[in-house]
């Protein structure tokens, strides 16, 4: 058998290209997509894999899509040049995206072919596996044919990314190589990869806090932060890192601050729901001053929400975590490399300030992949105040930077932490004056947080000129692939540091009329920066289904904003 | 060995059991430091309630947890530095009723630390409503009728859950708390040790204790017999129940590592992602 294709590709004037492999949960979908972007990289081309997954195990619709390009690939596009479907399901639900004059294969053992070239996928797949198997190597024979690969350079491949059942996915993968004829070998092969490793977001997230000095990871699983837990998880032995799964939430953040007590860097993770279990806990951070990463990866809510989808509704509920006042910083990547290196920082902040710091992040940015550099050069050294191991020391002592030196176990000095309002040594108070000063001291951290975020970069920004867009987080990642389509010129601002919020950085946009994307159905990001900076906003551009925004539609919106 | 007191104003009630525990446990770590172990590695966590007071009375480091969290404190300092010993002081609110998930799983994971169980059968400090210790029947604030719940049994609850050293004591025998709480925090292993404490102004049992409390000659050969006994309500039995030696959780996570000590610098750690990534 061999199907020949009539296709004349056009890659697109942003040399964007886009495959989407699409079929049931347990087939292979993601793993195809990631060996596809692992070849694309070898090219010399940037990719970008965004996998659309539901809350099942097995069956329903799961789908991987990834956008290359010779240059930079900020997020995905719902446009695709190929697409190649597992089941009938898939069809129905992906045949929209196909670009005019795309490739589109399908399962001629699980479809109508109505549409596209249809290839015995399952069938082969029995043949290769003589029982039933994946159909994971499937899309990666596709793709080799297609793309101008030979036979052996498949084998190769085959044979690098699958320990298991290598055998049958070299059967049938090649099975697959050989029913496609056509070879239309879009791109130009350069030898030299872009980067070796693709990355999601939560990979970063968690090394940038290793190279920060992570040594504890407590989590209980909630996607879209699960990810965190099973990777540090893996890692154990190559970084001598400890992830630990906890009974909750709630044991998951107060071993966390038992570890930081002993004096190990700890972090907790998870999404709304888990983070609401871990409210107050958090609020015991702040008073006893345990340093503490909490990483907060968002899915639309509220309650048990769509659990494997993006948003940005917890603005508010990640700047006013825990109860009682005190200081905490709060801060959001924007983009990949941010997340690698905002971890960093966040960990440092969290030990310089000896309190609770939040990292806000979505699905879109936790769980999409892309390739980069790492670049351990630039994380810092947290400058931590330690005291001196004496009869005198106390806990608490009360300082101009509201700093209180840091001793641990096994001391000499007595070392009292406590979750009740306290004197300097740590022993607990009702007392007026004592509380008063306490307090004050507590609350002279926040002055010292403005002053210390001032060394990182607080606020990212791409483009220049009038139309100026206001976003955060992996939202900022979806504007800057829209930037590519629009007539106008965009100028994104993107805080990174949303608190303490850099407001002297941000005072020239005081007042101006702005454009606001946002993954929220209220418009948060734009109330949020209305009492800010008094801005006026022109348009709130908001979606709220759980997806990102595919470039091309979200830039139509931003120019019908700007012509409005 | 400098002094353990503090100079906080004790606010226990005349009359309370906490007043023999604190003792207790001051000359318990006399006896433990006599013994070798440096002061400086003995380390306090509590939880909310009458018993947590202790941690202002005892002048050793710690944290003053949250209601019901104190285990979970407790077990991330044992796990970032195993060279401590980890004494947790609970109460029957706080570490059965607020807690319970933590109390289930640091026995669950044979977690080497040491849980006191403060057991007055009331939460005192709120003013007296019912526990999950407290007798059916028990008339509190919040059960003016009489509670119709049951009590756990505490022993044999984590006897199941796992724990691998399991003792009762009453809070006016000083010399038998000493030496129950010295051969808990002595064994390598989650310890619990179940204090009998009267409320002087809640739930007053010293006239029924002094009337039930009978020593156990010896440890119970099987868990059946466990079981038994510490369920016995014609005499309550003190003594230690159980005694097991069986691989402790930080040894099975990083066997004889110390994450702490061992723990990468940042120059190594850029080093390590340059060679990897």
């Amino acid at each position: 058998m061999t199907y020949f294709i009539k296709t004349q590709w056009s890659i697109d004037l942003h040399d964007i290209h886009t495959i989407i492999i699409a079929g049931k949960a347990g087939e292979g979908v993601k793993k195809a997509a990631q060996v596809i972007s692992g070849i694309l990289m070898s090219y010399g081309r940037h990719v970008f894999q965004n996998d659309d997954y539901q809350s099942l195990i097995k069956g329903g619709h799961n789908y991987s899509t990834v956008s290359t390009s010779e240059a930079e690939v900020f997020s995905t596009s719902e446009q695709a040049d190929l697409i190649i479907c597992f089941d009938k399901r898939s069809v129905e639900e992906r045949r929209v995206d196909l670009k005019c004059g795309g490739t589109f294969f399908y399962n001629s053992d699980d479809g109508d072919g109505s549409m596209g070239i249809g290839l015995p996928m399952t069938s082969l797949m029995k043949k290769a596996y003589n029982t039933n198997g994946n159909l994971c190597s499937v899309p990666i024979g596709i793709f080799c044919a297609l793309y101008g690969h030979s036979k052996q350079e498949l084998a190769n491949i085959i044979t690098g990314e699958f320990r298991k059942d290598r055998d049958e996915n070299l059967a049938l993968a090649g099975m697959i190589y050989d029913c496609v004829e056509e070879r239309l070998a879009p791109f130009a092969r350069k030898h030299i990869p872009v980067a070796e490793h693709l990355f999601s977001g939560n990979q970063l997230i968690s090394l940038g806090a290793w190279t920060a000095g992570l040594d504890f990871y407590f989590g209980y699983p909630m996607t879209p932060a699960s990810s965190i837990l099973h990777y540090l998880a893996l890692q154990k032995d190559r970084l001598g890192v400890q992830a630990i799964h906890a009974e909750s939430e709630l044991a998951a953040i107060n071993m966390a601050i038992g570890a930081s007590f002993a004096g190990a860097r700890a972090a907790v993770g998870s999404s709304g729901g888990g983070f609401a279990l871990m409210q107050e806990a958090f609020s015991m951070a702040g008073m006893v001053e345990a340093p503490l990463l909490c990483i907060l990866s968002s899915r639309p809510g509220p309650a048990t929400g769509v659990s494997t989808y993006t948003a940005q509704e917890d603005l508010f509920f990640a700047l006013h975590q825990g109860h009682g006042e005190f200081a905490r910083v709060v801060a959001s990547p924007d983009s990949h490399e941010r997340a690698y290196s905002l971890a960093a920082e966040l960990l440092s902040l969290a030990w310089e300030l000896q309190t609770p710091v939040v990292l806000l992040t979505e699905k879109h940015l936790s769980e999409s992949s892309t390739c980069l550099k790492l670049q351990p050069e630039q994380v810092p050294h947290a400058d931590v105040k330690i005291g001196l191991e004496n009869d005198d020391y106390e806990r608490y002592e009360i300082t101009d930077d509201g700093i209180s030196p840091l001793l641990f176990p096994p001391s000499d000095s007595v070392i009292k932490w406590n979750s009740h309002e306290h004197l300097p040594s740590g022993l607990r108070t009702d007392k007026s004056q004592p509380i008063t000063d306490m307090k004050a001291k507590r609350a002279s951290k926040i002055i010292t947080a403005k002053q210390a975020v001032k060394k990182y970069q607080q606020i990212a920004e791409y483009g220049e000129g009038e139309n100026i867009v206001f976003a955060y987080g992996s939202t900022v990642l979806e504007l800057r692939e829209a930037a590519r389509h629009t007539s106008k010129p965009l100028h994104i601002i993107a805080p990174i540091y949303l608190e303490p919020f850099p407001l002297e950085e941000l005072a020239i946009y005081a007042g101006r009329v702005i454009v606001v994307v946002d993954h929220s159905c209220t418009g948060l990001f734009a109330s949020f920066l209305k009492e800010k900076l008094q801005t006026k906003i022109l348009k709130n551009i908001l979606r709220y289904d759980g997806r990102p925004f595919d470039p091309h539609s979200l830039a139509t919106l931003l120019e019908e904003a700007f012509d409005a | 060995m400098r002094s353990l007191n503090t100079p906080k104003e004790n606010t226990w009630c005349p009359g309370c059991g906490n007043f023999g525990i604190l003792n207790a446990i001051k000359k318990c770590i006399q006896n433990l430091v006599e013994g070798g172990i440096p002061l400086s590695e003995l380390v306090m966590v509590c939880g909310i309630g009458c018993h947590g007071k202790i941690f202002d009375y005892l002048s050793l480091s710690g944290v003053y947890s949250l209601h019901g969290r104190a285990l979970a404190t407790a077990q991330g300092i044992k796990l970032a530095n195993p060279d401590l010993k980890v004494i947790v002081f609970g109460g029957d609110g706080d570490s059965l009723g607020e807690g319970l998930e933590h109390t289930l799983f640091a026995a669950k994971r044979n977690m080497d630390l040491t849980l006191i169980l403060h057991n007055n059968g009331t939460y005192g400090l709120t003013t007296g409503q019912f526990s999950p210790l407290s007798y059916t029947g028990y008339k509190g604030l919040s059960t003016p009728q009489g509670s119709i719940e049951r009590p756990f049994h505490p022993i044999p609850l984590l006897l199941e859950a796992g724990a691998t050293f399991l003792a009762r004591t009453y809070s006016t025998k000083l010399e038998h708390m000493v030496q129950t709480l010295h051969k808990a925090i002595d064994h390598k292993g989650f310890s619990f040790v179940e204090i009998l404490q009267p409320c002087v102004s809640y739930n007053n049992t010293y006239q029924l204790f002094n009337e039930k409390v009978k020593l156990l000659d010896v440890i119970p050969r099987d868990d059946a017999t466990v079981m038994a006994l510490a369920r016995n309500q014609e005499h309550y039995y003190i003594g230690i129940y159980k005694e097991q030696l069986i691989p402790v959780y930080h040894e099975l996570l990083y066997q004889t590592q110390n994450p702490i000590r061992e723990r990468l610098s940042g120059l190594q750690r850029k080093q390590k992602i340059r060679e990897l990534y």
